[in-house]
């Protein structure tokens, strides 16, 4: 009697113990054809999910497209700027999420003019906020030099917090690799992508600056922060570099500060004698055109600066900037 | 353990021979498995690998002068090779130097392979030398010691896998991949179509071959040193043959001058060349040769000028079979000089 | 037939087919060469490998399939691989058997004893999944350094097969070398001399796929166990019991290894392979407690950090981790090498070495170049080395890949690294000896290593003439080195004339050039001649180097060589280029 029932036991606990192996194996079948990978890892280590950054401009506006203001006091002069191409409100709407894109590549001094200025950076916070209703504004940049010293030395990081905005340091996970299309250079390279995700809007702010490599700094220059990894690499081909940081970003607007200009020794400058006050400034939807008239404030030609051309060939803007018919005003 | 052990039950015997099969199963999907290759994917097997070649404007003519040469049952494996001195150093490296300093033009290279069989191939080597002179001085002084003459032309040996030759201005290699008849007959028949596609100047020759002594003469032997021969800086365009007397392997050289007057001074100059390099002069019983004969650290080395000729014996271990030599060489570049002012 | 006698000629079977192998992995198409052989069998079996890659990958290479078989039979029938397949587990049982054969019956039972200690395998494999396993925090496959399988194929190919045939010659013509084999070869040793303490040491205690088939064997349908609880208890049973399983008492079925010798040895015939549990009891789970458990996870997870503190994927990369041609980028390579030694054993010029922790820990026994090593850099004409990779951390490539001919001209050639010039220790550009064999060598068509030719005044090298003719010239100086400089790649410069002259010869005080040539004009007496030497000095084209390192292996600066190869510039990578890609 108890020998069959052990029998039965037995057999309950054998085919429980089959079926759990047979499930082990089904499992372990399934995995492995869902997992089955019948090629091998391709050759190029292709990153995964490439990021595209956003566009941020506006329809464009016929004749509104860039203003030149001549003045010394940068508040008045980007107010007047920014008036003329149709107010803050034409590229900022309320509630909306800006990011301005300052040069803050250096940990200098801001009476250097190696970096924008922090009153230029906390005027047009302060629009953004008072004038258009943008819900949050940040400030960010990936500096040479190391980001915390570069926000507070430049004073962008002060000035930008007082009015308002957030600042947004560099950190490892914030950098995606991107591909731009019909680029050269930029294949498979790391941005700094994060920040760009949450935004609305994208502002450049940048000052008018020789630049030992690539002849001048000016707007598109500015983008380079924008690039990670080994990036001074790019060096070896500069304007090949700018012209397609030109096609990679399509901000809302820029700035060009030109009310003192580096006319020699850039990008770093170092003497308060490498600068000439120019008394210009300049707001564009056009970085092509605004960075083609800014090159005109260092002395120099557009051809003079083979990116700009590339740039205008690419499509990224014209370096005709008077067919843009900018519209030129003064104030005191 | 012994008589203590277990008896062995059925179906542990039967699983057990289970198991032996499934051995034997594997053993032989090892075995099957191991015959299905293909070497190429190592990389290894340069025949069918697609190399970069050295091209230039002229490669189109020699595509279609090599290609006219493809052997029956066989058919080009890649696009012909053209080099010129700049760059021959890239086919054939340190040896380079040995053809650019011997009027080397050009080299065209091409590989052929049987369709049969793709382990069988040979690649063809035609050394534009632009002189029958210069072509046959660097087929000369490389030629194999293992050297079997081949066939009907003058100036070709083979070895076991490989085919030289001299074709007017040419220098032939065909190299092949291993020693198989088949492929020595495709070898065979494409030095055939050379001689039959590739033009020459029928008149040039080499007239200096014809003045070696024909007794004891060893077939195959001739050498044609363009320059330095014998490390004498002085001795250019010089040929050298052996002869097999009296059990003794001696050398001969010779070399045709401009003129009479310059014969004497290179013959001079080698026999000085010789004492300020440590010969000694020696002691001769044949009158004709007094004062030509030197012992060089235990060999003999004799050098005489006779008309436009310098000529003589290279380190000869036996002075009398040198001697020998040295007089029926002497006696037939006579013959020569006066035939020919005889006309 | 006994079971155990088909277990044994099953072991010798799989050992002599793993050795074979081995022997056979040798480029060529002889019956004793590669062929189509699958030497890789072993490898692709292993459900390490392919749950390690699979972790670190997310994918099943499709090789490695093979491991779901072994995989399958063994949640069937148990830990069969251990006993019956593995050539390290042969290995063990029969040093096991050599070294224990003397003692008594006792003495055999308290060996082969169940230990508590016997978890420690599994902590080893919990700790290597887990470091596989998080790619947020960097997932590295280091399984392979402690799995029996590449541990085994590593030491035979890279430690035993060179000993063995450095008297013979089979497998390669010259002698092969392994940079600290040494190492590879002591844990070996280490592992077969432990059976002398205890039977199967590491089998017992540290493998990690025993571990793995104890985890997965807990369902199996057969297993060994009593068929009745009562019996004498001589406890024969366990005398030669090869996992240490108990299988007198509680059954630990995780443990066994299914070596039947319990089954032979019972006089009785009362163990038996069953389906019912043994009536004795069992235990099916490994025997490792939770804190064992949470604190091997926790090791796991951190060690990948941990280890890459060193930066070593970052900036501080170092640069003599030269990859073999198809390598994928440095972290999907360190996903997938297993460090088995394959690629080692199968170049032809013994270029490929075992990886040592200079490039940081996980960079051991990887596949580094080391041109010093071996008979000629990486051969251009070569991929073998991906062509036996077991898991594609080197990509089978092709030959026109390599080459970047044919269908990938436009990615152009692979390059493992760039050739350095280190020019105070070039002969020519240090020290004014005449040396072009790194140009000579270089491999690449045009050259990568290009020459210019400079003529420099010898030291001492200014004399006055006393008296020339057309071609010698007599210095009142009668110091001149005899014969120095009629090697031909001396010149006589005439500094009035601006002219110069190959130099054929020289006696203490006069210099002889070329009869061939003549001076153009005669120095004259009390003027200046300079010896000078006819340089061509090496520079190399950076855009066409691929790094094969052809001419460091020939550089004759043989200590520290002065051209070197490092590993900038290497196709497999974005972020060691040197140059710009136009």
């Amino acid at each position: 009697m108890n020998e069959q029932i052990d029998k039965e036991l037995d057999r309950r606990e054998f085919l429980a113990r089959a079926g759990k192996a047979g499930i082990s194996i089904a499992a372990a079948g399934i995995a492995s054809y869902l997992l089955y990978d019948s090629t091998g890892p391709a050759a190029s280590i292709e990153a995964q999910d490439p990021v595209t950054l956003p566009d941020f401009s506006v329809p464009q506006i016929p004749a509104q497209t860039m203003s030149v203001v001549k003045g010394y006091d940068r508040a008045k002069t980007v107010d007047k700027a920014i008036e003329l191409l149709g107010g803050i409100e034409r590229f900022v709407k309320l509630g909306e999420t800006v990011a301005i894109k300052p040069n803050v590549a250096f940990a200098s001094p801001p009476m250097l003019g190696a970096t924008t200025r922090p009153e230029l950076v906390a005027e047009v916070v302060r629009l953004c906020y008072s004038r258009a209703g943008a819900k949050q504004v940040y400030v960010t940049d990936n500096p040479i030099n190391d980001p915390a010293s570069c926000f507070a030395l430049s004073g962008i990081g002060k000035a930008a917090g007082q009015a308002g905005a957030k600042v947004i340091l560099p950190k490892d996970n914030f950098f995606k690799y991107t591909t731009l299309t019909g680029g050269k250079l930029i294949r498979n390279w790391p941005i700094f992508y994060e920040p760009f995700t949450k935004i609305d809007k994208l502002i450049g702010i940048a000052p008018v600056k020789h630049h030992h490599r690539s002849g001048a700094s000016m707007t598109m220059k500015n983008w380079y922060g924008l690039l990670g990894g080994r990036r001074n690499i790019f060096h070896q081909d500069i304007n090949t570099i700018i012209a397609e940081l030109a096609m990679m970003v399509k901000p809302t607007l820029v700035i060009l500060d030109g009310t003192q200009v580096m006319m020699t020794n850039g990008p770093t400058g170092g003497s308060i004698s490498d600068l000439r006050r120019v008394d210009t400034l300049i707001a564009s939807c056009d970085m092509v055109a605004a960075d083609s008239y800014g090159c005109g404030l260092l002395g120099l030609k557009v051809t003079d600066l083979p990116y700009l051309t590339k740039a205008h060939e690419a499509g990224a803007g014209t370096t005709d900037f008077q067919s843009l018919k900018p519209i030129l005003a003064t104030v005191s | 353990m012994g008589p203590a052990r277990r008896r062995v039950r059925r179906p542990e015997s039967a699983i057990s021979f289970c198991l032996l099969a499934v051995l034997l199963f594997i053993g032989l999907g090892v075995f099957i498995k191991q015959s299905d290759f293909e070497m190429a994917r190592f990389g290894i097997n340069v025949a069918t690998a697609e190399l970069p070649l050295g091209e230039s404007e002229e490669s189109k003519d020699d595509q279609t002068a090599l290609n006219s040469l493809v052997p029956t049952g066989f058919e080009t494996l890649s696009k012909t090779g053209v080099y010129n001195p700049e760059n021959l150093y890239e086919k054939i490296n340190g040896k380079a130097p040995l053809y650019t300093e011997s009027g080397f033009e050009k080299l065209s290279t091409q590989r052929y392979v049987s369709t049969a069989d793709e382990s069988l191939w040979a690649e063809l080597y035609v050394y534009d030398m632009g002189t029958v002179k210069n072509a046959f001085s660097v087929y000369s002084v490389q030629r194999r010691a293992e050297a079997e003459p081949f066939g009907p032309m003058r100036f070709a040996y083979r070895t076991a896998n490989a085919l030289y030759l001299v074709h007017g201005k040419y220098y032939v290699e065909l190299v092949g991949s291993t020693e198989s008849a088949e492929l020595f007959r495709a070898m065979a028949e494409v030095t055939r179509k050379i001689r039959a596609n590739l033009t020459i100047d029928p008149n040039a020759g080499i007239a200096e071959l014809a003045l070696f002594p024909e007794e004891d003469f060893v077939a195959g032997s001739v050498k044609l040193y363009l320059v330095n021969a014998f490390g004498s800086e002085g001795l250019t365009d010089t040929f050298t043959a052996r002869y097999k007397l009296d059990d003794e392997t001696v050398a001969a050289f010779l070399s045709r001058r401009s003129d009479p007057q310059d014969a004497q001074a290179v013959a001079k100059g080698y026999y000085e060349f010789l004492i300020n390099n440590g010969a000694t002069s020696k002691q001769t019983a044949k009158k004709i040769l007094e004062g030509k004969v030197v012992d060089f650290y235990g060999t003999t080395e004799i050098v005489f000028d006779t008309g436009p000729f310098v000529a003589g014996i290279h380190e000869a271990e036996n002075q009398q079979a040198a001697e020998k030599l040295a007089e029926r060489l002497l006696n037939k570049l006579r013959e020569v000089i006066n035939s020919a002012n005889n006309e | 037939m006994r079971i155990v006698q088909t277990r044994r000629i099953s072991q010798v079977f799989f050992f002599t087919l793993f050795v074979w192998f081995c022997i056979v992995s040798t480029i060529g198409d002889k019956l004793w060469q590669l062929r189509g052989w699958p030497v890789n069998w072993f490898l692709q079996l292993d459900p390490l490998v392919a749950i390690g890659t699979i972790l670190t990958t997310h994918k099943l290479y499709w090789p490695l399939l093979w491991a779901l078989v072994v995989i399958c039979a063994t949640i069937i029938l148990g830990r069969f691989f251990c006993s019956w397949v593995c050539p390290f587990g042969s290995i063990h049982h029969f040093a096991g058997f050599l070294g224990n054969r003397k003692k008594k019956a006792a003495e055999k039972i308290q060996l082969n004893k169940y230990r508590k200690a016997q978890c420690v395998k599994y902590f080893v494999l919990i700790v290597f999944l887990f470091m596989a396993a998080f790619p947020s925090v960097g997932a590295t496959l280091q399984a392979g350094l402690l799995d029996p399988i590449p541990l085994v194929t590593r030491s035979f190919n890279l430690v035993l097969l060179p000993i063995a045939d450095s008297s013979v010659n089979v497998t390669s013509v010259a002698g092969r070398f392994y940079e600290s084999a040494w190492l590879i070869f002591a844990i070996f040793l280490t592992a077969v001399l432990l059976n002398l303490v205890i039977p199967r040491f590491y089998c017992r205690f540290i493998c990690p796929l025993g571990a793995f088939f104890g985890v997965i064997d807990r369902f199996a349908l057969w297993r060994i166990g009593k068929s009745q609880n009562e019996c004498v208890n001589c406890r024969l049973c366990e005398k030669s019991c090869e996992g240490g399983c108990q299988p007198a008492g509680n059954m630990r079925v995780s443990e066994c290894v299914l070596c039947f010798n319990c089954l032979d040895d019972c006089k009785h015939e009362l163990v038996s392979y069953q389906t019912r549990p043994s009536l004795a009891g069992e235990e099916t789970d490994p025997d490792i407690s939770r804190r064992g458990f949470v604190l091997s996870l926790a090791s796991g997870i951190l060690a990948v950090p941990a280890v890459r503190l060193g930066n070593k994927l970052g900036s501080n990369w170092y640069h003599r981790v030269i990859r073999p041609p198809g390598a994928l980028g440095e972290e999907q390579f360190l996903q997938r090498c297993i460090k088995c030694g394959q690629c080692m054993r199968v170049c032809p010029t013994n270029v490929i070495q075992p990886g040592g922790i200079d490039g940081g820990l996980e960079n051991l026994w990887t596949p580094v170049l080391n041109n010093r090593i071996g008979s000629s850099g990486c051969q251009l004409n070569c991929v073998a080395c991906g062509q036996v990779c077991p898991t594609s951390a080197l990509r089978p490539i092709k030959l026109s890949e390599k080459l970047g001919i044919g269908e990938f001209a436009d990615r152009g050639p692979i390059k493992l690294g760039t050739a350095f010039l280190d020019r105070p220790r070039c002969l020519p550009w240090a020290m004014d000896k005449p040396c072009i064999v790194c140009e000579e060598n270089c491999p690449v068509s045009p050259k990568a290593i290009y020459t210019q030719e400079c003529f420099n005044t010898v030291r001492d090298g200014i004399f006055t003439v006393k008296k020339a003719t057309n071609d010698t010239v007599e210095t009142v100086e009668d110091n001149l080195p005899l014969d120095k400089f009629a090697t031909g790649d001396y010149y006589c410069f005439i500094e009035e004339g601006d002219e110069r002259t190959k130099i054929v010869g020289n006696t203490e005080n006069s210099i002889e050039i070329s009869p061939g040539r003549q001076f153009e004009k005669i120095p004259a007496a009390g003027s200046k001649i300079q010896i000078q030497v006819r340089l061509q000095r090496p520079h190399i084209d950076i855009e066409k180097c691929i790094g094969c390192g052809v001419c460091e292996h020939e550089c004759p600066v043989s200590g520290r060589k002065a051209v070197r190869v490092s590993a900038e510039g290497e196709t497999r990578s974005t972020d060691r280029t040197l140059l710009l890609k136009g």
